[in-house]
């Protein structure tokens, strides 16, 4: 048993890295977490879903389409939400606020848009399992921790090696500076707010297949996991949030395997509380980052 | 004048009053320029030890809702004294954090009776309406009968509690501690160095805000005959927060006139109710980008004084000139 | 400056208060208003939020009911609808609201039991009749004389499902998953163990998950190593559809036994070949060879082009029973009349079958035991 409960697990908690990808981008740029980056994936989720169902182009397509609706739901939430508060010097908490009117109205739009009914994926051909000495792996299980360990990995090379990536690390080490050095920082902004909701929107349809079930709060309960391990894996930090949704992933499954499974939805938040004890600038946080700017 | 007493505006008349706390209590805590998400977290505290102390101790409610209050203050010592170390969205995420762990340990506990809720919570209304039979006024006084004096005083009983936290809070402002409040509102650091202990003035506006948050939920507690665990999720720390948001979180007539309108907007748009939520969220989004500061803000409070004194001194001048 | 302020604003709540005090005269305890001949009925449902999809089948339950009654002119029924969002608050208001500004007759509703617990005392006070037709929870009519319900207590439903599975399956050793944070559930689960208990059935682990989880991996693998002879889940059809999902992928594939939360084409729906040995009790079964079940999921076809589920038959039968009292009673404003009328509905034969208020103004009817075969519900024999 422990190492099925170990795949569910890990299954588990790359759903979670998944999310908390966006928001760790996001604040490691802009210095905000977004609150609406959960109703963005669940609106990613619902379009792949409506392209799988009626336009029959396969999983390909629905990422595809998802991410693209990830990317404009993201560029409107800059523009409409998001630029106005930088023009003028407002506190550091009027983003988180501005975010959260985002994630409301969002989620019911997709309650008019789309019905409280849960709706699920076509059966496509992931629905085979395999069994490894016992142990039950499905294929939708496969081909989820693979993209997601993927895109984790591309992330990393691409903000790393490209000229794109490195202006997207400059401006989140000190806007003023990146400015001065030529780049234009309100571009590098709006790309980042895409490339993390496009991600949010990518993550939606593999959360989708992955738990069958897609539905307008599922954002609130998955940006709520996304956060817990945006803190547990240290703000703005990609390593970070990879690890510590693993970690949670993993602990939430043992909390239910060896513990009582009545307090799961106590254990992200508990590490959280936990961790603001013991390391507050999160697990690979750096001192410099602690709280925010 | 009659349907000011019927049963339906008195009900959302203790609403608002209940929702005005609320705001205040926000406001408490947003004083110093934290932002805590927990109010739902901490209403559910008062909430559920003020019904257990009165339904399962007998205890009277006088009593029972303080130390609702005062539980909601200890807790708020678990979760303020990690999280005031560190600054804004620290806070938020973490009290939000602990309102979903009280949520599910509320879940968890047999006295609090999980999913169920707590049922036949004694109604304050119906206490006073008792204690008027008993006074011997059980037709009820001139034309009220006595349901509806039970009501008039819950809210007469409400609104001299607001007014009680209100003076208070004004009162604060022009305190020591309140100037040490605004002065951590307006950069912490600069606090900080001038010699504010920051954190001490800071964990007391957490705690403030906590306790008047326990005292709305003990008080809704018991004009609600029910309280369950759904009834303090996300979206009601959302509401609350808000209040705050809306009216203005400057000063202390902000919170309350937010909460105000924000409790009367949804029964005037008891038609529009599926946008209901759209509406609340663009709000959010709007007041951010146009008027963070909310409605009223010190310049607002500044100009109608101005204005209304300007207008005085005119109708003077009037009625001197008339009688000339 | 402040304080004169502060004076002003205390002078002007003074001035409201005593204005509110002074200001009460005439009746207040006013009788239902007459309008055009129709009897005016409250509905509270959940019509917006989460939930809306239980509220919008009551909704159109009702609405069909109601063209029916108002079309054969004995009596008139007209229905004014009010949103709870499934929030209390909301709930307390739109009964304040049904009651002293609509003045309404009677009250449909409200769709979630703590909704109920919320308004019961407080409608019951005011002496309105209120007729749940979505509540299972137990201890709803004991809060007063008012106080209905036309839809069959989980107490009364679970221990057929259970024992009729048990002679079918001869289950020894069972496991139980149930939410949580559902009233209902948790309610159901109670229910369980206790005829568990009663039939001598063990209980081998007892699991838990919330609504809106999607992730029963890890339950259902620790159920997996205990081999039990059957699954009893207390949920509503969304989770559970999901548990059936996961446990047949985890090999569970013994048959899984239901609260009324799986009564539910969706079930079948999102479930698929899955759903098949899931087993419900329940007194609406659209299978039924009767003429007025036909009659009903055809006409609530034509209407809403969707099948009818549980909530849209009770609501139906609601305010049939609502309509029969009501015409008993002979008055479109005497709430008392009717209180007394409801009270001695019996023989009424509806789509959910028979029907009649046991002492306690709780349905007595009977059980179907159904269980899911080759993706459509049919009786468990």
């Amino acid at each position: 048993m422990f190492w099925q409960q170990m795949v569910n697990g890990i299954t588990l908690g790359s759903t979670y890295s998944l999310i908390a990808l966006g928001y760790t981008l996001i604040f490691g740029v802009l210095n905000i977490v977004n609150m609406a980056h959960g109703e963005i994936f669940m609106f990613g989720a619902f379009v792949g879903l409506m392209i799988a169902v009626h336009a029959n182009v396969g999983l390909a397509g629905a990422l595809l389409a998802a991410m693209a609706t990830g990317a404009v739901l993201g560029y409107l939430m800059e523009v409409l939400a998001l630029r106005p508060l930088r023009r003028r010097k407002v506190s550091e908490l009027a983003p988180l606020i501005s975010t959260i009117g985002v994630s409301i109205f969002l989620e019911s739009l997709a309650l008019r848009l789309f019905g409280a009914e849960a709706q699920s994926f076509p059966p496509v051909s992931s629905t085979q399992v395999f069994d490894l000495a016992g142990v039950k792996i499905s294929m939708v299980q496969i081909i989820i921790l693979a993209i997601s360990c993927g895109l984790m990995l591309v992330l990393r090379f691409w903000l790393e090696k490209t000229k794109l990536g490195k202006s997207i690390r400059a401006t989140s080490e000190n806007i003023e500076t990146a400015n001065l050095l030529g780049i234009d920082t309100k571009k590098i902004i709006v790309l980042t707010v895409m490339l993390a909701s496009a991600l949010g929107g990518g993550a939606g349809v593999l959360v989708g297949l992955a738990f069958n079930a897609i539905e307008p709060t599922m954002g609130i309960t998955m940006g709520f996991k996304g956060l817990a391990v945006l803190i547990l894996g240290g703000l703005g930090n990609i390593t970070g949030a990879m690890v510590g949704g693993l970690l949670l992933g993993v602990a939430e499954i043992f909390s239910v395997a060896y513990g009582v499974s009545s307090y799961r939805d106590a254990v992200a938040f508990g590490m959280i509380i936990l961790l603001l004890f013991l390391r507050p600038e999160g697990l690979f946080g750096s001192k410099e980052q602690q709280g925010g700017r | 004048m009659e349907f000011l007493l019927n049963p339906y505006y008195l009900q959302m008349a203790m609403f608002i009053i209940i929702n005005a706390i609320l705001g205040l209590s926000m406001y408490l805590t947003m004083s110093t320029g934290q932002l805590s998400l927990g109010a739902a977290g901490f209403m559910s505290i008062g909430a559920y030890v003020s019904a257990l102390l009165t339904m399962k101790a007998g205890l009277p409610l006088y009593l029972a809702v303080p130390i609702g209050g005062a539980a909601a203050c200890l807790l708020a010592a678990v979760i303020g004294l990690p999280t005031t170390r560190l600054r804004g969205i620290y806070l938020a995420i973490a009290t939000l954090g602990f309102g979903e762990v009280v949520r599910v340990v509320i879940l968890n506990l047999k006295v609090t009776n999980g999913a169920l809720g707590l049922s036949g919570i004694p109604s304050m209304s119906i206490m006073m309406s008792k204690a008027f039979i008993a006074m011997g006024l059980g037709d009820g006084l001139g034309p009220l009968s006595v349901r509806q004096l039970g009501n008039l005083s819950v809210i007469v009983i409400l609104a001299l509690l607001l007014v009680g936290l209100i003076l208070f809070s004004v009162r604060l402002n022009n305190s020591r501690l309140g100037r040490a409040f605004a002065a951590i509102k307006a950069d912490e650091y600069a606090a900080e160095v001038s010699g504010i202990d920051t954190r001490y003035y800071k964990l007391l506006a957490f705690f403030m805000g906590a306790f008047v948050a326990g005292i709305a939920g003990g008080l809704a507690a018991h004009i609600t005959f029910f309280i369950g665990p759904k009834d303090f999720a996300y979206h009601r720390a959302v509401e609350i927060l808000l209040f705050a948001v809306l009216g203005g979180s400057d000063t202390v007539w902000g919170p309350l006139v937010g909460s105000f309108i924000l409790t009367l907007l949804p029964e005037a748009l008891r038609f529009a109710t599926e946008y209901r939520s759209m509406i609340y969220g663009a709000i959010l989004v709007l007041m951010m980008a146009f008027r963070p500061q909310g409605l009223i803000s010190e310049e607002t409070i500044r100009y109608w004084r101005t204005k209304l004194l300007a207008k005085k001194a005119v109708q003077q001048e009037e009625i001197s000139g008339g009688t000339n | 400056m402040k304080q004169g302020m502060m004076k002003k604003l205390t002078a002007g709540l003074m001035a409201v208060s005593m204005a509110v005090m002074i200001g009460g005269c005439g009746g207040t305890d006013k009788a239902p208003a007459k309008s055009s001949g129709a009897a005016k009925m409250g509905v509270i449902s959940y019509l917006t939020g989460a939930g809306a999809a239980y509220g919008e089948s009551i909704r159109q339950g009702l609405e069909l009911a109601r063209d029916e009654i108002n079309a054969k002119g004995k009596v008139k029924i007209e229905l004014v609808f009010e949103d709870s969002k499934g929030e209390k608050n909301e709930a307390i208001n739109a009964a304040n609201k049904l009651i002293h500004k609509d003045n309404v007759l009677a009250i449909m509703g409200p769709t979630l039991s703590s909704e109920m617990f919320a308004i019961g005392p407080m409608v019951n006070q005011e002496g309105v009749p209120i007729m749940g037709t979505s509540l299972t929870v137990e201890g709803i009519t004991e809060i007063g004389d008012y106080v209905f319900r036309n839809s069959l207590p989980e107490s009364a439903a679970i221990p057929q499902s259970i024992k009729r599975a048990k002679a079918k399956y001869n289950l020894k050793k069972v496991a139980i998953m149930y939410s949580d944070n559902n009233d209902l559930a948790v309610s159901g689960y109670k229910t369980i163990q206790q005829t568990l208990k009663e039939e001598g059935i063990e209980v081998l682990g007892v699991e838990t998950f919330a609504d809106k989880n999607t992730d029963f991996s890890a339950q259902l693998t620790k159920i997996a190593t205990l081999k039990p002879d059957a699954v009893m889940v207390a949920g509503l059809y969304q989770e559970a559809a999901l548990i059936l999902k996961k446990a047949r992928e985890l090999g569970i594939n013994v048959p899984v036994v239901g609260n009324n939360g799986f009564n539910s084409p969706q079930l079948i729906k999102s479930a698929g070949a899955a759903a098949d040995g899931a087993v419900v009790a329940s007194p609406w079964f659209p299978g039924k060879d009767d003429p007025k079940v036909k009659k009903f999921i055809a006409d609530y076809k034509a209407k809403y082009n969707k099948e009818p589920d549980q909530f849209a038959a009770q609501a139906y039968d609601a305010l049939q029973i609502m309509a029969i009292a009501l015409e008993k009673s002979g008055s479109n404003t005497d709430r008392k009349k009717l209180r007394e009328q409801l009270a001695a509905v019996k023989d009424y034969d509806g789509v959910t079958g028979k029907f009649a208020f046991d002492a306690k103004r709780n349905p007595a009817m009977d059980v179907n035991v159904l269980v899911v075969k080759d993706g459509k519900f049919t009786e468990l024999k």
